[in-house]
């Protein structure tokens, strides 16, 4: 059953006299349960796709449906709640609370997620128990995007958007992320939805979305997606 | 180049720099404000009373000096000059209104300034007339004016107006707090009228220029005239005295308020200069990566200091002369209480290096900002400011740290976390609150005194004040005639200051005695009371000892108690112990609860005034005070949304990211919203909990360092203090949801990519 449903979704930004069509006419639907990644070099208009999909920002025309409700037409504060329940976000520079410890910044969400999961389980399954007391700037990069990993699902989402999720890592730290991240969206059960220009990662996906120049050039179901450890990073 | 990075850097952040400017303004204008207001004040009425010969001393006899008595005063060495005086209170025939009639022998001491007419002719037949007192009667040179003086007709044209430094502050006696031209003014004759009017010489007054020691001068002349006179110096002469305290009350404000403000806006300084430079150290290190010399970006960075502090420093001359010129102007506050021909305002020459030196401050504290994000190699200057690491606080070992909520806990770090931020706010809100509740308090403190004053003290209708020379049987026959109480008043010399002796008759109550509290108190027969500005020189129980002038008597008398005296400093005891002391007195005036035309007019009165009459003087006081008051008001207001404004603005940006994150996860921007209020409100709370005892302690300082003028009583009202705090809280929640509406224009996209 598709949980997104993209119709002829279209994005211009205007500064001045400049514009800018960073999505142009993009259309596709995925499936709940699969694991996406969307590909292309940077400029492509693959972080506008995630963006428009995690009720960041609206489109200019089209439709974006997510679980048969049309969201590019949602006012502030329906986005705020489409955010809250819907969907978890994981970014590159993991976006911690500087001032809130490992657990509080994953204990936040329950203040707004309906469904929130409890934050201590959350954190032990990303193997950080023993962090929970520490602040942010007191853990690695790794250990920082395993609390964002953390925090993303608590909110038991149905989906997950990742925006070049080992961007910031070294490549042995970014491979350890990239497995935990798709073991637990896979015990979840989660859609998950990864942003990268890393090609490798595309090797293990089940669904492939390449955007190049604001349109979608591609997308592929790939029948027998590799594992992480058959790819060579 | 780098000349128009520096325009378009502070148009980048014109708020900032804006409120810089403008904190710097008000705190330069606010100490310049009050040190131009006390210095000029200072020298106008200085040079006045130089121009008018005013006299350093004033004897008193009561039944006149001799022709023989000047003669020998003149002789003294040390003696510059000396004239016999006269100065009585005359009716306006036909009028409630009165004038002081004065008269100079010699016209060497104590002389007028002409502003209008004939110069002084000490033959003519005529009268000068205080111009100020003419143009609210609308006399003019060349009317007739009827004066009665003990019931002698003293009438004549008016020659000339003038102003005199003998009548500066021109009222009718201690019981009058501010003049009143319309009801009161002054006029001199020459001594050729007085002899024609009076058929006799009397000069009940010597007046002296002389740089010589009060003591010294009294020895010499009880050795000159072979007997003890009452002798004051000018520090005793409400013209001077007045004048002097004015300009200490100056120097008392300008001494506390300034500090505040400039602290304040030195301190805004401080932390939005470092806010800017953190802001910019991208920027700082790229033109150093570019190959700029350290020194040369240091150069650019500093100018943005020097120019907001000159800008700020030139606003504040402006503003400083402003305030300085709503209170010493020909029209400003100060002239409803003192007259005097030119109001100039100077500022003291301590201002100048303090100004420079000030200046200097700012423009280190922006060089010092800047060589903070220039340390260390290019690359080192080219990584964004981090603030520091996150540590655990003290607070958080506390039981109940774990169960505040994710938002409590979020404020409570932030705020120690950026510290400096926090104490800004905190002196902001503390700053606000203290000028409110100083201001507010000012008021309700000056309206129990009247209220005390009206309400409690002065039940009676009318006072007569006696004459001189008037005789004491007769005086007793019209006190029950009017069924009237009575005082007396006699100088006194106690440890070593001319005070007041005042001998009261107050069976009918028609005056009435407070004690410390202000509640109504009856004076015994055994002992006396002394003022609550004598308290500290004696326990009750004790003896004291005091002589009045005109005497070699010492009398030797028991402190019965302490009252409260609102005008005099004085020493109170009935008649009844004075007559069991064995201490003469003389009475002065007479209360009753007749009105004054019912009271006929003889002899022995030298004037009648109308209970209300004497208080309406103090309206045009009240309004004083309600400018006042206005002027901390707006000052409270002013400071608590600029200070606050800027810290919440920098707050803002700072916690950019952080609210974007919360925006993305999904909290609403109202849930944002209130978690940015309640950091102000909490700061609120705190500065407000420490601005309120600040505010009355500054209040205090300010009432004691008038009390050698008044005894006032510290009174803040409720409403005094519910209103400071609603004002507070208004402007600390105006200037909060101003900041956190922002947060609705955050563009999350942009927020989130990447790190700056």
């Amino acid at each position: 059953m598709a949980i997104v449903e993209f119709k002829d979704v279209t994005r211009v930004y205007t500064s001045g006299d400049h514009v800018l069509k960073a999505l142009d006419g993009a259309s596709f639907t995925l499936d709940e349960g699969k694991f996406v990644v969307i590909l292309g070099p940077s400029g492509a208009g693959k972080s506008t796709l995630l963006n428009m999909l995690g009720g960041l920002d609206s489109p200019t025309s089209g439709t974006i449906k997510v679980n048969g409700k049309d969201i590019s037409t949602l006012s502030n504060n329906e986005l705020a709640d489409y955010r809250a329940s819907t969907v978890g976000f994981v970014f590159q520079f993991y976006n911690l609370i500087p001032t809130l410890t490992v657990y509080e910044n994953v204990a936040l969400v329950k203040e707004i997620s309906p469904d929130a999961l409890d934050a201590k389980q959350m954190i032990a399954e990303v193997g950080l128990s023993d962090h929970l007391h520490n602040f942010p700037s007191e853990l690695s990069g790794g250990e920082q995007q395993r609390i964002s990993i953390a925090r993303a699902l608590a909110k038991n989402p149905r989906i997950l958007l990742c925006d070049e999720p080992t961007g910031a890592l070294d490549s042995e730290t970014g491979v350890l992320v990239l497995k935990l991240l798709l073991s637990m969206a896979k015990n979840y059960g989660k859609t998950i939805v990864i942003v990268t220009h890393n090609q490798s990662i595309a090797k293990i996906a089940d669904v492939v979305i390449r955007v190049k120049n604001g349109k979608i050039k591609s997308c592929e179901e790939q029948s027998a997606p590799m594992s992480v450890d058959e790819v060579e990073w | 180049m780098l000349i128009r990075k520096l325009f378009r850097t502070a148009w980048r952040y014109k708020s900032q720099f804006l409120s810089m400017i403008l904190m710097i303004a008000i705190g330069v204008g606010v100490f310049l404000g009050f040190n131009i207001e006390w210095k000029s004040i200072e020298a106008d009425t200085t040079a006045f009373f130089e121009e008018t010969d005013y006299a350093d001393f004033r004897l008193y006899e009561e039944t006149g000096f001799s022709e023989e008595d000047i003669e020998k005063i003149q002789e003294i060495d040390g003696v510059e000059a000396a004239t016999r005086y006269l100065a009585v209170n005359a009716e306006w025939k036909d009028t409630k209104k009165s004038v002081s009639l004065n008269v100079s022998e010699n016209y060497t001491v104590s002389t007028m300034l002409i502003m209008e007419g004939s110069e002084y002719d000490e033959g003519a037949d005529g009268i000068w007339l205080s111009d100020r007192f003419a143009a609210e009667n609308d006399i003019a040179v060349g009317d007739t004016l009827e004066l009665s003086y003990m019931g002698v007709d003293i009438s004549s044209e008016v020659l000339g107006l003038v102003k005199s430094s003998e009548n500066m502050i021109c009222v009718a006696d201690e019981n009058q707090l501010m003049p009143d031209y319309e009801k009161f003014g002054f006029a001199y004759i020459s001594p050729e009228k007085l002899e024609e009017a009076l058929g006799m010489v009397f000069y009940p007054q010597v007046n002296i220029i002389s740089d010589m020691e009060k003591a010294e001068l009294e020895e010499t002349v009880k050795s000159a005239l072979g007997r003890t006179i009452l002798v004051t110096s000018k520090d005793e002469h409400i013209a001077y005295a007045g004048a002097q305290s004015e300009a200490q009350e100056g120097k008392t404000m300008g001494s506390i308020l300034p500090v505040l403000f400039l602290a304040i806006g030195v301190l805004t300084m401080m932390t939005t200069m470092h806010r800017i430079a953190a802001n910019e150290k991208v920027q700082i290190g790229t033109l150093k990566a570019l190959g700029f010399r350290d020194s040369r970006i240091l150069r650019h960075y500093t100018a943005y200091g020097l120019v907001i502090g000159l800008l700020g420093t030139a606003l504040g001359i402006g503003l400083g002369y402003g305030i300085a010129s709503l209170i010493v102007s020909p029209a400003g506050m100060m002239s409803t209480y003192i007259d005097i021909p030119e109001w100039k305002l100077i500022m003291p020459a301590f201002c100048i290096p303090i100004l420079i030196a000030i200046l200097v401050f700012l423009t280190l504290i922006s060089s010092f900002s800047v060589k903070k994000m220039l340390k260390g190699t290019a690359a080192d200057a080219l990584r964004p400011y981090t603030p520091k690491a996150m540590k655990k606080s003290v607070i958080e070992k506390l039981f109940f740290w774990e169960r505040l909520s994710f938002g409590t806990k979020w404020n409570i770090r932030d705020i120690l976390r950026h510290k400096s931020r926090s104490a800004m706010t905190l002196i902001g809100v503390f700053g606000c609150m203290l000028l409110l509740v100083g201001g507010l308090g000012m008021k309700d403190t000056m309206a129990g005194f009247m209220t005390v004053l009206d309400e409690e003290v002065s039940n009676y209708t009318t006072k007569i004040t006696l004459s001189e020379s008037a005789d004491h049987a007769e005086i007793e026959a019209l006190a029950e005639d009017v069924s009237g109480d009575w005082q007396a008043s006699t100088g006194i010399s106690y440890e070593g200051e001319t005070i007041t002796l005042e001998i009261y008759h107050a069976d009918n109550e028609w005056i009435r005695f407070v004690d410390a509290e202000n509640n109504l108190m009856e004076l015994g027969d055994d002992g006396v009371y002394l003022c609550l500005r004598l308290a500290d020189t004696a326990e009750i129980g004790d003896t004291i000892e005091f002589s009045p002038y005109g005497s070699e008597e010492t009398y030797r008398v028991k402190v019965a108690g302490y009252l409260r005296s609102l005008m005099t400093e004085c020493i109170v005891m009935t008649d009844a112990y004075a007559e069991s002391m064995e201490i003469p007195y003389h009475i002065s005036a007479i209360y009753t609860d007749e009105s004054s035309e019912d009271i006929e007019n003889s002899s022995i009165i030298a004037g009648k005034q109308d209970k209300d009459m004497i208080m309406e003087t103090y309206d045009s006081f009240m309004e004083l005070m309600d400018l006042m008051v206005m002027i901390f008001v707006v000052g409270a207001i002013i400071l608590g949304t600029v200070v606050l404004y800027n810290l919440g603005i920098m707050s803002y940006v700072e916690r950019h990211r952080e609210l974007a994150t919360l925006k993305v996860l999904g909290f609403r921007d109202k849930h944002i919203g209130r978690l940015l209020i309640s950091q102000n409100i909490w700061l609120t709370v705190i500065g407000v909990l420490i601005g309120l005892p600040g505010g009355v302690a500054v209040l205090y300082v300010l009432i004691t360092s008038l009390v050698s003028e008044y005894e006032l009583s510290l009174t803040i009202g409720v409403l005094t203090y519910s209103v400071s705090i609603l004002l507070t809280f208004g402007v600390s929640l105006v200037v909060g949801w101003m900041v956190a509406r922002k947060n609705k224009t955050i563009d999350m996209v942009e927020a989130l990519k990447g790190r700056e």
